[in-house]
């Protein structure tokens, strides 16, 4: 099957939760060509490695419950497994859920192409009393099967050698044994199919997944382009739903579901013992009625005292030097271009390191650690009720705590809600969410210089208003949202190692995409002040800013930079202010420090996101997303100004 | 048959009927929750929120919007085999 001059495509393909993107992680971090993208996989990673002198092409696929997409983030794994055809699939199995994750395996063996089986989470399994026995399962499916703990790295080197060795000599796996009547109806329809009927893998499966379709789409082009197969099909969908009572899809995805289970029985033997394990009833605890909100608000206040309580000293404690040295730059070169530039430079970089750097830090840490425990589907959970008094359901909680860390990943994340009308909603709320570089303004200007609990009253007001727009906006949008159905995943202890990883990971991407953009942007502005062109722009925006909004009309500037990225608005704010960090107050009230907050924190959040929304949702919401943003953004600063009175 | 809504927490449940959409239906099956599976209800949120249902054949918990619940036919098992 593999080309000699061509590098085999090795795809990764499992359940949401079943530690996929760990596995992945691990072998693509052995010796990765490409960064990846960590947390919940939403768009589709490539990594070429290298492993014992072959180079594989490695892909993550997002997550997938079955091969009968019923959201878009199984659309991507789909359409790359139907068009691309891999020469080895390793599908990553919960062991934990065996019976369970076995479904999808099933329908994977129909493809007939080379596999092997992953058997992740064997501690959990352990945990829960599941005795596996994998041989078992191995001669049953008849394809390898290799027992792995992806959290801690074990049983990886097995996993790639039975991969290689795979990849040169594959058994194709056994048939799925359907009951006489289904399998009498998959052949009479494989059968039928055209010569020129465009095949995906092979008849049998072609056939299944014609059955199993229902979506309108499909049958009206099959109708449109070959009317006599469409009856055929047609009748064989009405035979078994007449002989099963249920529709042709549930009877299919029945017979997996039972014959999933036998597998199950047949390698596993479970030792329940009397105990519940702890795991379990700390999450009786979490999902409490009553403790269960009080553990939530408690988690939310936790994460942001945690991130400011870390962030502030080690931030005082970098900007000392960065302060004196630009003391020292300003009496050494005096008031030239080299002095605008050389400033430049240093509010970038220092910028960086001293102010951005302390408190995402900690955010990111924190962000893989609730993520990595499973906690966001609890909070997904708890706030379902609230989330459908503002038009949305629980399954909305995960990309808006997504974005908290970075917008952009969020935005993404919605792929998968089921409905375009919730994608849409919550897409245009996520700007709404004050993101790792928003939290670092607001920390590092509000809870800085007016105390933590200001922060912590404008988080409470920002999610008001998030909730108050979603209201508005399912005005807008009347089709009824289809409900919650969300798997909770068991409680997972959760490894140090690999969210120290994740934090890494993300924040070598910070380093490597957002510093150019803050230093390249500082320097930019120092080459304008030098030029005095900041004060074109200046007194172009002046109306708005100074007369509206009551703000130094410096500022002006360092708005418009903000909307390549955030932290850029809030080091240039000292840049065009000519003044450091611990000096701001004496150039600026604090009216003034709460209005210019406000609006940046609810104006369009950076190029990114507006982009990934054109990509992900449509060039029409991120139109109206930007609007909504300058809108909400100068309604509520112009408001605060007239509360406060500036 | 009653519905899941009203179904008494932790007693084990047979699912018996799916009333919603296609839609809702293959959601379900795809998390591994079909007709005759056995359930379970541990948990209610307050207001009028989801439940919490797992199921014990094929070992899953999955949070329900209420309106999703109250479309779930089951029947009480009563021995606790």
């Amino acid at each position: 099957m593999t080309i000699k001059n061509k590098h085999p495509d090795i795809i990764f393909l499992g359940q949401p939760n079943c530690g996929k993107s760990t596995l992945f992680n691990a072998i693509a971090g052995l010796k990765s060509e490409t960064s990846n993208f960590p947390g919940t996989t939403v768009k589709h990673t490539h990594s070429k490695v290298n492993i014992l002198g072959r180079v594989l092409n490695i892909i993550d696929l997002p997550g997938a419950y079955t091969l009968n997409p019923t959201d878009d983030a199984e659309n991507v794994a789909l359409s790359h497994l139907f068009v691309e055809k891999p020469d080895l699939i390793i599908n990553v199995i919960d062991a934990s859920i065996l019976a369970r994750s076995l479904e999808l395996t099933l329908e994977l063996i129909e493809l007939e192409y080379p596999m092997v089986v992953a058997l992740n989470m064997m501690d959990l399994a352990e945990k829960k009393g599941i005795d596996i026995d994998p041989e078992k399962l191995e001669s049953l499916l008849g394809v390898p099967v290799v027992t792995t703990i992806a959290s801690h790295g074990r049983g990886i080197k097995e996993l790639l050698d039975t991969a290689l060795d795979c990849l040169d000599r594959c058994r194709k796996p056994h048939q799925i044994t359907w009951t006489k009547d289904v399998s009498d109806k998959i052949e009479e329809l494989a059968g039928r199919l055209p010569a020129d009927f465009p095949i995906v893998a092979n008849k049998r499966f072609t056939a299944v997944k014609m059955i199993e379709a229902g979506r309108l789409l499909f049958d009206k082009m099959l109708g449109e382009i070959n009317p006599e197969l469409k009856g055929h099909l047609d009748r064989i969908r009405e035979d078994l739903e007449r002989m099963h009572n249920v529709p042709a899809y549930e009877v299919i995805s029945a017979e997996r579901h039972h014959l999933a289970f036998k597998l199950f029985e047949a390698s596993s033997e479970v030792k329940r013992g009397k105990q519940i394990s702890a795991l379990e009833r700390v999450d009786d605890i979490l999902m409490h009625p009553l403790l269960g909100y009080l553990i939530l608000i408690a988690v939310f206040l936790a994460f942001f005292l945690i991130i400011f309580k870390v962030g502030n000293p080690v931030e005082e404690f970098l900007l000392e030097p960065i302060t004196q040295f630009r003391g020292y730059l300003s009496a050494v070169l005096g008031r030239n271009l080299l002095f605008y530039i050389a400033d430049g430079l240093l509010q970038g970089v220092g910028g960086g390191v001293a102010i951005v750097l302390p408190y995402f830090v900690p955010l990111l840490f924190l962000m893989s650690f609730l993520e990595d425990i499973g906690y966001l589907p609890r909070a997904g959970f708890l706030m379902d009720t609230f989330m459908h008094r503002m038009g949305l359901h629980g399954k909305s909680i995960s990309p808006f705590v997504l974005g908290f860390g970075c917008n952009v990943p969020a935005i993404m994340s919605t792929r998968m809600l089921e409905s375009r009308r919730d994608r849409v909603i919550t897409s245009l709320l996520i700007p709404f969410i004050p993101c790792s570089a928003r939290t670092t303004i607001v920390l590092a200007l509000v809870a800085f210089y007016l105390g933590p609990f200001w922060a912590l009253g404008f988080y409470a007001f920002n999610i008001l208003l998030v909730a108050v727009l979603g209201r508005f906006l399912s005005l807008f949008y009347k089709e009824p949202s289809p409900g919650l159905i969300l798997e909770i995943p068991s409680l997972k202890v959760p490894s140090l190692a690999n969210i120290a990883k994740k934090t890494y990971a993300q924040l070598v991407s910070f380093v490597k995409f957002a510093w150019p953009v803050l230093i390249v942007g500082s320097v930019i502005l120092g080459l304008m002040q030098f030029t005095h062109l900041d004060r074109v722009v200046n007194v172009i925006l002046s109306p708005f800013f100074e007369k509206m909004l009551g703000l130094p009309e410096e500022l002006g500037v360092t708005m418009v930079f903000g909307f390549l990225r955030k932290e850029l608005s809030l080091i240039m704010m000292l840049q065009a202010l000519g003044v450091d960090y611990h000096n701001l107050m004496s150039v600026i009230s604090r009216e003034q420090l709460i209005i210019f907050t406000v609006f940046i924190s609810f104006f369009i959040p950076c190029l990114s996101t507006v982009a990934i929304i054109w990509k992900e949702i449509g060039k029409k919401e991120a139109v109206l997303s930007m609007g909504l943003n300058i809108g909400v953004a100068s309604l509520i600063s112009l408001a605060v100004r007239l509360i406060i009175g500036v | 048959m009653i519905s899941l809504i009203d179904a008494p927490k932790d007693k084990r449940l047979r699912i018996v009927d799916v009333q919603g959409g296609h839609g809702v239906r293959r959601k379900l099956l795809s998390l591994g929750f079909h007709k005759n599976d056995i359930v379970e209800l541990d948990s209610r949120s307050i207001f009028g929120g989801p439940v919490l249902i797992k199921d014990l054949t094929s070992d899953t918990s999955v949070a329900l919007g209420r309106g999703i619940a109250q479309k779930i036919m089951v029947d009480i098992i009563d021995d606790q085999k």
